[in-house]
């Protein structure tokens, strides 16, 4: 039954990604900007441009390229970066890791934190400790993920000269096995406690209500009346239904986390797809735009049906079908 | 499960804290003695110098490559690749001579028929600048023997010479692209050159790593190795610089350099040479079509309106100078000095826009009346258009033409969009350009005010300015061999740029260099790193 559930929600990444595509394609090459004139920068001749559309197949309508392109998708081929002049899955798939490193440790970092500070907060609601939990989420949900970058670089880094300032690997390194762990793990905590941020709100605010809901219902009053300790019920009666919701959410903070990831990648000189997105976008580099387009949506619905597999083997109540 | 997640969080910690208690030791310990780090603002996606103009790239890949000649500091060409040369027929023949011994990285040996290749098939197709400027003056290339090359033109062409460094002609092998798409060889992520710098590898958005060419014909390297880091974000190259995790910035952002100004360990230079270009005048451009700029009083009034010290410390934050002629004073043979250029003066500003049909109606309004074109009572109010990063000037600019009755607009556009809506669409009154006029005027400021400039194509003749007298002068000042007569024919146009003012120059930009005191001995772009010196 599961594996049919999971062949089926695996089968819907082809409209979904379809339709990105499509809306995408379309915004990209309707919107102001021309790939060939960024390429080019100053002082081409009119022939010049020319051959250089022709050349990309800009040159053709937009729906004759938009066939090209689609029947080149189904072979699996993107196509060639128009800047960098390679495969654009090479061009992609070079920067997924670093991506996915910062992502995971972000995402595992708020929850790890976030989690247990919701499961404080609702303890007592609206006591002093729940306040404060919350105003520091509300903080940090709207602190500017540039600035905070910025700042930890300053205190961290400069200051502190805890963590260095940019860079997946220290310059120049030829560090291997566990020296190469630690470098990158040096080099990965201050932009993943940052991306972390933001999700760490989302994660604190929802284990909150997640639990002060659980906390009200009659079982968890059955089991007090019961005589079964306060840590007991919060731990083995609330928090795990609690959790559910937050598995959820989670999972689908995986597109917010990417995007998120652009500004700290930026930032902090991590060498990921949110990098690459921008500088794509700015030379209006349509092929790698477009793969990062796809690689992106097909994680997100992949990720939530992992997220789907989850909630069923934490919750029996749950069956896949 | 709570016990499990806590497990993992308690080890990440450790290892974190861990790796941070070492983080500054490590970073020290790695960086060699010999090593230089320096930051670049962005990943260049290929290093083929020979195919595009783009700034990153040229940064990260000129190390690699020569050029026919190099250029001094003072613009004058020095043997590279060519030891020598000679101009025939009235300077529409060069003739250049090759060093023998010369080897690529990979150890074949470096020809005339590597020079032919390279032009032939790759720069006159993909350098949009050597095609634009080289492709109508060439008639063709001959290669007598294998160390000789001819330069066949059309007609004479004085800057030839100032076309053929590392970059505007990097030489590329043959051996390598021959019967190739010079867009996707291999050879560009992994490139073969004969530049004082070898390649090494090459990690996507992290860094570049070079070593040493212990056989680079010219003088040898004193660096061991170099490193090109991907830092796209200033602050945190200035950051990076300050923490030494990076010895050498190409450019630092106007606010940062009070800071590093103030830090013993690190030394500033400004120079009018940056990877984005040489000799750059931020230059406002008024669009000539428009009925709005069609009587000279009009343009002429404005540069009065405008005080140009005032962009040089409050826009650039000192890092230029307000421009004193069309040509930058980096092209020392053609800048004209003491040329009298519209002063600030608010009174004749005045005076000038009111006898143009201009005049003022309230303290901050000037309204139309008996301008052809114009609907009289139309109220004085332009926009300018500008790419995001030069939009300060159209705040400053702003301000300064409100004091003389002058609505002015600013609209703030991302580079290609900026560069479709004024030079392909023309759709602006305003707009600012950051002119490069590279190492000779007929390279980056001809382009600026001869009639065949004006069209689709970016940072060409924005104003739309026609005058044959001016094409005339250019294909004079272009065709003549000795220096005196080109200064001669310079200042002519100057003068007459100045007097018909399409244009309003404001100011030659600089870029400013930091460095760590522990290195020394830095060179132009191209070649930074090749005279270059790093102590402990």
């Amino acid at each position: 039954m599961t594996r049919w559930y999971v062949l089926r929600r695996l089968l819907q990444v082809v409209p979904t990604v379809l339709g990105i595509v499509l809306v995408a394609f379309t915004l990209i090459h309707l919107a102001p900007g021309d790939p060939v004139l960024a390429l080019a920068g100053e002082n081409g001749d009119a022939a010049y441009y020319a051959f250089m559309r022709h050349r990309f197949g800009l040159d053709q309508s937009l729906p004759r390229q938009l066939a090209t392109f689609l029947a080149r998708v189904v072979t699996g081929d993107l196509g060639h970066s128009y800047v960098q002049g390679r495969s654009t899955l090479a061009v992609i798939a070079e920067r997924i890791p670093a991506t996915a490193l910062l992502g995971c440790a972000a995402l595992f970092m708020a929850a790890v934190i976030s989690i247990p500070l919701g499961v404080i907060a609702a303890r007592r609601a609206d006591h002093v400790r729940d306040v404060s939990i919350s105003a520091l989420a509300l903080a940090l949900f709207s602190t500017p993920t540039f600035w905070l970058g910025q700042m930890a670089i300053l205190i961290f880094a400069l200051a502190l000269r805890l963590f260095p300032v940019q860079g997946m690997t220290t310059a120049a390194s030829d560090a291997v096995g566990m020296q190469h762990v630690l470098d990158v793990a040096k080099h990965l905590a201050l932009p993943a406690a940052v991306l972390a941020a933001q999700e760490l709100a989302v994660l604190i605010r929802l284990t909150r209500n997640s639990m002060i809901d659980e906390l009200a219902r009659d079982h968890i009053r059955t089991a007090r009346a019961k005589g079964v300790g306060e840590l007991a019920v919060l731990v083995r009666h609330a928090f795990p239904r609690a959790l559910l919701p937050v598995i959820t959410v989670a999972g689908s903070r995986l597109g917010h986390v990417i995007a998120g990831a652009a500004v700290v990648e930026v930032v902090f000189g991590w060498p990921g797809m949110g990098q690459l997105l921008l500088t794509a976008l700015q030379t209006r580099d349509a092929p790698v735009l477009l793969g990062l387009f796809i690689v992106v949506s097909s994680s997100v619905v992949v990720v939530n049906v992992i997220t789907d597999l989850i909630h069923a083997a934490i919750d029996p109540r749950i069956r896949l079908g | 499960m709570l016990r499990a997640v806590n497990r993992v969080a308690g080890g990440l910690g450790l290892l974190l804290l861990s790796s941070a208690s070492t983080a500054r030791a490590t970073e020290r310990m790695q960086h060699h003695e010999r090593t230089l780090v320096a930051a670049i603002g962005g990943d260049p996606g290929h290093l083929n110098p020979a195919i595009t103009t783009n700034g990153g790239v040229h940064t990260a890949a000129d190390l690699l490559y020569d050029g026919l000649i190099s250029l001094g500091p003072d613009l004058k060409p020095q043997p590279a690749l060519a030891e020598r040369w000679v101009v025939e027929d009235k300077g529409a023949r060069y003739r250049f001579f090759l060093r023998h011994n010369v080897r690529w990285h990979d150890g074949k040996p470096f020809t005339s028929a590597d020079v032919k290749f390279t032009f032939d098939s790759v720069l006159l197709r993909f350098h949009s600048r050597t095609r634009a400027s080289l492709g109508p003056v060439l008639l063709r290339i001959d290669t007598p023997d294998a160390y000789t090359v001819v330069f066949q033109l059309r007609r004479p062409y004085a800057p030839l010479l100032a076309q053929l460094d590392v970059d505007e002609g990097p030489i590329i092998p043959k051996h390598l692209y021959a019967g190739t798409d010079p867009l996707r060889n291999p050879a560009n992520m992994a490139p073969v050159g004969t530049g004082p710098f070898r390649f090494v590898s090459y990690a996507p958005g992290t860094e570049i790593r070079y070593k040493a060419n212990t056989d680079y014909f010219g003088p040898k390297p004193r660096l061991d190795e170099v490193v090109l880091r991907v830092i796209p974000d200033e602050s945190t190259q200035v950051a990076a610089l300050e923490a030494g995790e990076v010895d050498w910035l190409f450019g630092v952002p106007g606010p940062e350099r009070a800071l590093l100004k103030r830090d013993p360990n690190i030394r500033l230079e400004q120079t009018t040479v940056s990877p984005g270009g040489d000799n750059c005048v931020s230059t406002v451009g008024f669009n000539l079509d428009r009925p709005t700029f069609a009587d000279v009083r009009v343009r002429r009034g404005i540069a009065h309106a405008v005080d140009r010290e005032q962009f040089a410390e409050r826009v650039t934050f000192g890092d230029g100078r307000a421009a004193d002629a069309p040509i930058s004073s980096g092209i020392a043979f053609a800048h004209a000095d003491h040329l009298v250029m519209p002063g600030f003066d608010t009174l004749q500003a005045d005076r000038l826009l009111t006898a143009a049909g201009w005049r003022r109606s309230g303290a901050d309004v000037r309204i139309a009346h008996g301008i052809r074109g114009i609907r009289d009572g139309t109220r004085f109010v332009i926009n300018f258009v500008a790419m995001s990063g030069m939009s300060a000037y159209g705040e400053l600019l702003r301000a300064q033409l409100r004091r003389v009755g002058i609505d002015l607009r600013v609209v703030s556009l991302e580079p290609v969009v900026y560069a479709q809506t004024v030079f392909t669409a023309r759709n602006f009154d305003t707009a600012i350009a950051p002119y490069c006029e590279g190492t000779d005027p007929q390279i980056g400021f001809q382009r600026t005010l001869v009639s065949s400039s004006i069209g689709p194509i970016p940072f060409s003749n924005m104003a739309g300015y026609r005058n044959p007298t001016m094409d005339s002068l250019f294909e004079r000042a272009g065709a003549a061999l000795k220096l005196d007569e080109r200064r001669r024919l310079y200042r002519t146009i100057q003068e007459l740029a100045v007097r018909d003012q399409p244009y309003l120059w404001l100011v030659e930009t600089t870029s400013t260099h930091a460095y760590t005191t522990r290195c020394t001995g830095f060179g132009a772009v191209a070649h930074f790193a090749a005279t270059a010196v790093c102590h402990r």
